[in-house]
């Protein structure tokens, strides 16, 4: 009986527990005392006066389109070695070449199991493990990019390739097509805008994982935003910051029309134009990396390297530590207490961006902004509209460490920081996903809301909340996610949380304490996707 | 388009692969000139930085004949990394970042160092509206460190708090904040982002004496007592570069003077004076002690 009730109120009873847990991670910020610094108001004001009032100096306009080449070539070159590897191990993964039985499902969850460590990593940390292993060289920053850009593209390819309808590769069987066939003429037709789609979105991630690769010495925007808020320059943060908002305005804008051109007509100009694009700027990249930036992959792999890899790794294993920090108690202790509180920072990131994206969602879908949806039409709908989604760009073209950075002037360092900065960044998407989703709506029913003298937020709670809830739901899991995986790195600038602790042990050189902490945010990263997934299937 | 698709992969690894035999060939000439690499903590505005330091490469490169190339760190511990894989010869390292060079590569060794660096002390500055007076005001304050790797701007500032019977996890206003730099130190409390912070002497001075701060808004409330800080340490040099490349290093260094002034203005000094690694044993057993070093 009981459970029954469970079944049938399951969405009310997921979404009461849901709130419940953001107002739990609450009280993880003691709201007594002043959040701000002494002067972190002024500090804000003054970091948005420079918004309007960015510094546009022919010299800074130049280093900054420099800045964007760096930026854009290594995201290029990091994905496209990404794409490589997803669509070797999502073939792989998806069991689509395996015959069935035990042995080809036993492939398939090792692949996937693969594909889930890889991306479990945060690229910033899989960076850094990489300078320290092997040292500053061009392809710690690429690598680092593409395997957990592999990683998420090849789960989400081996996805699609394990939901294709059975029928059509039914019938291409019987014609007697081989596998390889199979594949090209069955399978790829039909994924192929889902991927092209997906990947374009990764592309625009990787311009943003790009410019903070900053961090471990790559050049680019990030290191110029990074330099001028060290001086405290920010209408110069500001101009390097619109040119990152810039590069990924223009990929969206390339998605779009890629997409819409692909599945109208094959033979439109954009396509062969986009093609060219892609080979242009894939030779660009390497030839950029390789010949400027001296990239050798010959030297990655000297001995004297491997010699110190060795000694690096034996570090992280704590061999030749008299007391490494896995086997310490004290240790483990502080440990546990930062992956809880990294644990309620993510909780407090998605709550925040969750209210923020229902206080603007409605007026930011086109739907509602012509009046189709509402059946009233204001002239100040478009405004707020035009508004809503400049500041989704705003917040989503910035990345969560830039945000970081900028918050730490204003807040007192600890886990609030942080959770600002993540749902700052986080935010954008999930209200760009969601107003889409409004968009989608079948207005029928909440016209006739509308018509019956309904208000605003009596058309959201009663028309629109009930109809995308689902999908609403599966964004802010799905986001909440990425939220925990990049945890650690607004705690880089001191946000609070493991991170905090990650940076200090990496520049004191405590290489078991690493591992130890390494190990917890894996362990939380691997939790919260369970948890997401066991969400998502019971609002199903 | 599955042509297309095809066609540009190959033409990927294509190009991955012809860049790779090209620039083997490439690698093999800079092997053979063996770059003399110098480096520097970021601790200051890395513009000035990184233009004094090429200076100084290129001085370096003329008195001793060495191909002297300045490479640029991102942060302290990049630059101990650096110096641990041999890929920067010589580096000038705060006393903290010293101490765990000389830990990780055996033979390392502090040459030289400005006068100023055998006296050094680190400065407390605040709000001046705080009207502080004596360390303890600090209590109950917002506060900001320097690097956490460097010794003016964290670890002695650290090491006299506790002397003075401050914790700074608990004692402060919220968890301390630690800037990365010295400059930036100063500009936050400044621009009032901080009550108060710990920064390094010299740059300090520098900052008043270029008119850079303004002390209407900050002002120093609290000198540490000496301690040694920065050295240039050089890498076990000789091994690659040939004997006598270390003295040769030494002199040229050492024999800075009046018509390098440019250059050395941004060290705040006139000249480098010899030392050892023996005058680092105390901020080795401080650094021990705080538990940064194991």
């Amino acid at each position: 009986m009981r459970l029954e009730l469970f079944s049938t109120h399951k969405k009310t009873y997921l979404t009461f527990i849901l709130i419940g847990v953001f107002l739990w991670s609450l009280l993880a910020v003691n709201w007594d005392k002043d959040l701000f610094h002494s002067g972190g108001l002024s500090t804000l004001f003054q970091i948005l006066e420079a918004l309007f009032q960015p510094d546009l100096s022919k010299e800074i306009i130049l280093l900054a389109i420099q800045s964007t080449w760096i930026t854009l070539s290594y995201a290029v070159a990091g994905v496209g070695l990404a794409i490589v590897i997803a669509f070797i191990l999502g073939i792989l993964a998806s069991g689509i070449f395996f015959e069935a039985g035990p042995l080809g499902s036993l492939f398939k969850t090792i692949f996937r199991g693969v594909l889930g460590f890889l991306r479990a990593i945060h690229e910033l940390v899989w960076a850094w493990l990489f300078v320290a292993s092997f040292g500053l060289s061009p392809f710690a920053a690429i690598f680092a990019l593409a395997l957990p850009f592999g990683g998420i593209l090849g789960r989400i390819f081996a996805d699609m390739l394990a939901d294709v309808p059975e029928e059509p590769i039914q019938a291409l069987k019987s014609t007697g097509a081989s596998r390889w066939q199979l594949f090209f003429y069955g399978y790829f037709p039909i994924v192929k805008t889902g991927m092209l789609s997906y990947t374009m979105y990764r592309f625009e991630c990787g311009i943003r994982s790009s410019a903070i690769m900053s961090f471990v010495g790559l050049g680019g925007l990030g290191y110029q935003i990074q330099l001028s808020l060290d001086d405290l320059h920010y209408d110069e943060v500001w101009t390097f910051i619109f040119f990152l908002i810039a590069i990924v305005v223009l990929i969206d804008w390339w998605s779009s029309q890629l997409r819409s051109k692909w599945t109208h007509s094959t033979k439109h100009w954009f396509l062969p134009f986009s093609s060219l694009l892609t080979a242009g700027l894939l030779v660009g990249a390497w030839c950029y990396i390789y010949i400027v930036d001296r990239a050798s992959i010959i030297e990655l792999f000297s001995t004297k390297n491997l010699e110190f890899a060795k000694k690096f790794f034996a570090n992280m294993f704590g061999l030749g530590d008299e007391s490494p920090a896995f086997f310490n108690g004290e240790s483990w202790k502080a440990a546990i207490s930062l992956t809880y509180d990294t644990l309620r920072m993510s909780i407090m990131a998605i709550g925040f961006s969750t209210v923020l994206m229902f206080l603007t969602v409605l007026p930011a879908a086109r739907n509602v902004a012509n009046g189709k949806l509402t059946l009233t039409r204001r002239w100040y709908n478009w405004v707020s509209f035009a508004v809503i989604r400049v500041g989704y760009i705003l917040s989503r073209a910035i990345p969560e460490l830039v945000w970081a950075m900028m918050i730490i002037f204003i807040f007192k360092p600890g886990i609030l920081p942080g959770a600002i900065a993540l749902a700052l960044h986080n935010f954008g998407i999930l209200g760009k996903l969601c107003a889409e989703v409004v968009e989608d709506l079948d207005a029928r029913p909440i016209r006739h809301l509308a018509s019956s003298g309904a208000g605003k937020g009596q058309i959201l709670m009663y028309g629109v909340l009930p109809s995308v809830f689902p999908q609403f739901l599966t964004y802010i899991l799905y986001r909440w996610e990425v939220i925990m995986r990049t945890t650690i790195i607004v705690g880089f600038v001191g946000a609070g949380g493991l991170g905090q602790q990650f940076k200090l042990s990496m520049s004191f050189f405590h290489y078991s304490d690493i591992t130890l902490l390494l190990f917890c945010y894996i362990l939380l990263v691997w939790a919260a996707d369970f948890i997401s997934e066991w969400a998502r299937k019971t609002v199903k | 388009m599955k042509k297309r698709l095809i066609l540009s992969f190959s033409l990927l690894i294509v190009l991955a692969l012809s860049a790779c035999s090209q620039n083997d060939k490439e690698e093999t000439e800079v092997d053979s000139n063996k770059v003399f690499n110098i480096g520097a903590i970021p601790d200051q505005n890395a513009a000035e930085l990184n233009r004094s330091m090429e200076q100084i490469a290129e001085y370096l490169a003329s008195e001793t004949g060495l191909d002297v190339k300045f490479v640029p760190s991102v942060d302290y511990a990049a630059l101990v990394t650096a110096f641990e894989r041999g890929e920067v010869q010589l580096a000038w390292f705060g006393g903290l970042t010293s101490v765990q060079a000389m830990s990780l590569v055996e033979g390392a060794e502090a040459i030289a160092q400005r006068p100023r660096d055998e006296e050094f002390h680190s400065v407390f500055v605040a709000q001046k509206d705080l009207q502080l007076d004596s360390l303890e005001d600090i209590k109950g304050l917002s506060f900001t460190f320097g690097s956490e790797s460097s010794t003016s701007g964290h670890l002695m500032p650290r090491y006299y708090m506790l002397e003075n019977g401050i914790d700074p996890e608990e004692d402060l206003a919220g968890e301390p904040n630690y800037s990365g730099s010295h400059d930036k130190t100063y500009k936050l409390v400044e621009s009032g982002t901080f009550q108060a912070g710990a920064l390094n002497e010299a740059v300090w001075e520098g900052a008043v004496k270029e008119g850079k701060v303004d002390l209407n808004k900050v002002d120093v409330f609290y000198t540490t007592p000496a301690y040694y800080d920065y050295n240039w340490t050089i890498n076990t040099v000789d091994d690659v570069f040939g004997a006598g490349t270390k003295e040769k290093v030494k002199k040229a260094l050492l024999s800075m003077g009046e018509a390098q002034k440019e250059m050395l203005d941004i060290f705040e000094t006139d000249k480098f004076i010899e030392t050892t690694n023996e005058n680092y044993d105390a901020i080795e057993k401080v650094a021990k002690e705080l538990g940064i070093i194991k």
